[in-house]
């Protein structure tokens, strides 16, 4: 299938300005504003990371976060205890991330639906705990890694993993025949498989290059952060945060996980920001993710599409104040 | 050897608590088929309210339990509908879109209990607290014998409402096949309303006596949503005979590694079991499951 699907010039021109800004963002704005901006970059990989596997073949894990905690250890192992330099230390982490993630989707990929969600949570729990125990890891008492203070090289290198991300994406899962594959699995794996389809070896090979990005991000992440602890980098949140932003954005699409990851992660920031440190957030992100699942299950994409159906806003604003009456 | 039988008889009595909340969780499963990852959620906010009451009170939470119980099955009652309307959504993945619905309900409710009440751990007191019971030689912290008495009594009258009343045996046949029920004129919106309740109340039940035996704190309920996955994946989604054996080998598993390997190991190796089962054993342990 031929990737050019007839580039608009509005298309370009937009493409090209969204690039410009981001390559002289760091030139342009405060190191406060740069430090969430790298932040974006980063959830807007791992969103798309986790959309691969949970967008386009639906299989919702809840334990992508011990992917990000994986590649965050080994990357953090290598540079302190072998003093491997960070972009061979990344890609160390980015190759063992996918090979662990090969050995554990073979068995777990064999579960589906629920059975899938709850196996893969267990899983990252269990990853949680063992990091917890091991003395190689640290343990509880963390993993120091050694400082590294500069905010622009930070801002394009998880600017670089976000496109190359989004790239993959778009390229192997948008425009090809491997897309449509994975997207078979997604609808019928039964009648996919009858097809002559290979569903394990497709399965496999998306959870493993899904996991792969994460353990890649989380090796990035680990030498920004310069402190991981199993609590920050294998806890829970990550993997929900993951899966809300994808939820919010609408779920199987390209640009859906980047607005989903956009939109909550500033919402984070600005809350942390105006109220400090609060437990609050999960309030916010768990109604959140009630609210969208009940009234946008496509997500925030679909809002035009459900405005347009509905005629305008007016009409609606209208409907609801006859109703009232 | 005490140690040993001490040990022993203590993952019992975890265990029968456990089992209070399996089964209301696999008939829930049966019948709706969403997976609820809010069941801790309901354990912290019923060992919460016991708590509340008793301070404002004095009430004994023991004597509460009814009240807590017939409470959240009302709101189990009333919170249903929304539940059925996320089950019922127009989407390719409903079931999946309903797990992270309820997935986002614990995190509301975790959020908001850590909001309220802060991370502090609290201590349920109750007339049993200092009391032990004698056995064989063996010391048991009677709440735990109370516990264990009045879950099984309360599992067996369970039991006996699913399998020999005539609301029971429509709830097991909606459970086993909700279109053909549908067609033999049970209503299943009815029943699923009705399970959810029963569900709701009986954890919520079990977490008082969890935050009498344990402790009160709003971070509680991730630990025994971990439990209650383990219980019902072991023991097959939907099954009841199952749900009590894997009740009972989560009490002993979590009770010996306790003492025999170390306290930090226990999740390490609760999690391992548990995935080994559901990726070679998915029907449970007594291949009874959905």
């Amino acid at each position: 299938m031929p990737i050019s699907k007839s580039f608009s010039p509005v298309k370009v021109i937009v493409l090209l300005l969204t690039m410009i800004v981001l390559f002289t963002l760091p030139f342009l704005v405060s190191s406060f504003i740069l430090r969430i901006a790298t932040g974006i970059m980063m959830w807007i990989g791992l969103a798309l990371s986790w959309n691969m596997l949970g967008g386009y073949m639906g299989y919702i894990s809840f334990g992508h976060g011990a992917s990000f905690g994986v590649g965050a250890y080994i990357a953090g192992m290598l540079m302190t205890q072998l003093h491997l330099p960070f972009f061979i230390a990344l890609i160390i982490a980015g190759i063992l991330t996918y090979i662990f993630a090969a050995l554990v989707g073979y068995p777990t990929l064999r579960l589906s639906g629920s059975y899938f969600a709850i196996g893969t949570w267990a899983f990252a729990e269990m990853m949680r705990q063992l990091v917890l125990v091991l003395s190689v890891t640290g343990g509880a008492e963390g993993l120091r890694l050694p400082p590294m203070l500069n905010d622009n090289f930070f801002y394009f290198v998880m600017l670089a993993l976000a496109l190359i991300v989004f790239l993959v994406a778009y390229l192997f899962f948008e425009n090809s025949d491997f897309g449509l594959k994975v997207k078979a699995v997604r609808e019928e794996e039964t009648a996919a498989r009858t097809l002559g389809l290979n569903t394990t070896w497709i399965k496999n090979q998306v959870f493993s290059i899904s996991s792969m990005f994460a353990g890649i991000i989380g090796g990035a992440f680990a030498y920004w952060i310069t402190f991981i602890h199993p609590d920050s980098v294998l806890g829970p949140l990550i993997a929900d945060q993951m899966v809300i932003m994808v939820l919010l954005g609408g779920i199987g699409t390209l640009f859906g996980p980047i607005l989903g990851a956009i939109v909550l992660y500033v919402g984070n920031q600005y809350m942390l920001v105006m109220w400090g440190q609060s437990s609050a957030y999960l309030i916010i992100l768990g109604f959140s993710i009630c609210l969208v699942i009940l009234f946008l299950p496509e997500g925030l994409l679909s809002l035009p599409r459900i405005i347009k159906r509905k005629g305008s806003f007016s009409r609606l604003i209208q409907q609801k104040n006859q109703v009232s009456k | 050897m005490g140690l040993f039988t001490q040990t022993f008889i203590n993952g019992i009595l975890i265990g029968g608590i456990f089992i209070t909340i399996a089964v209301g969780f696999s008939i829930a499963y049966g019948v709706m088929h969403i997976v609820d990852f809010a069941v801790g959620e309901w354990i912290m906010l019923g060992a919460f309210t016991a708590f509340w009451l008793n301070v404002y009170t004095k009430i004994d939470p023991l004597l509460l339990i009814p009240f807590i119980a017939l409470f959240f099955a009302l709101i189990g009652y009333l919170f249903q509908p929304v539940i059925q309307k996320v089950v019922n959504i127009k989407h390719r993945s409903a079931a999946m879109m309903a797990l992270a619905f309820t997935f986002g309900l614990s995190t509301l409710l975790r959020g908001s209990a850590l909001t309220l009440w802060g991370f502090n751990n609290r201590n349920l007191v109750t007339m049993l607290s200092e009391k032990n019971i004698n056995l064989f030689g063996i010391t048991l912290p009677a709440i735990r014998g109370v516990a264990t008495l009045f879950s099984i009594i309360v599992t067996a009258a369970f039991a006996y409402f699913l399998y020999r009343t005539k609301t029971g045996i429509t709830i097991r046949a909606a459970a086993e096949n909700k279109t053909v029920a549908g067609l033999m004129g049970i209503d299943g919106h009815r029943i699923s309303r009705l399970v959810y309740s029963i569900y709701v109340g009986l954890t919520a039940m079990s977490g008082v006596f969890i935050g009498c035996i344990f402790s009160v704190f709003p971070d509680m309920g991730l630990r025994y949503t971990a439990f209650a996955f383990f219980v019902v994946v072991a023991g097959g989604m939907g099954s009841f005979s199952g749900a009590i054996v894997a009740g009972l080998m989560l009490g002993l598993i979590s009770s010996f590694v306790s003492v025999y390997v170390g306290g930090a190991y226990v999740f390490l190796i609760l999690f391992f079991i548990l995935y080994l089962i559901l990726v070679f054993l998915p029907k449970g342990v007594l291949g009874k499951g959905w």
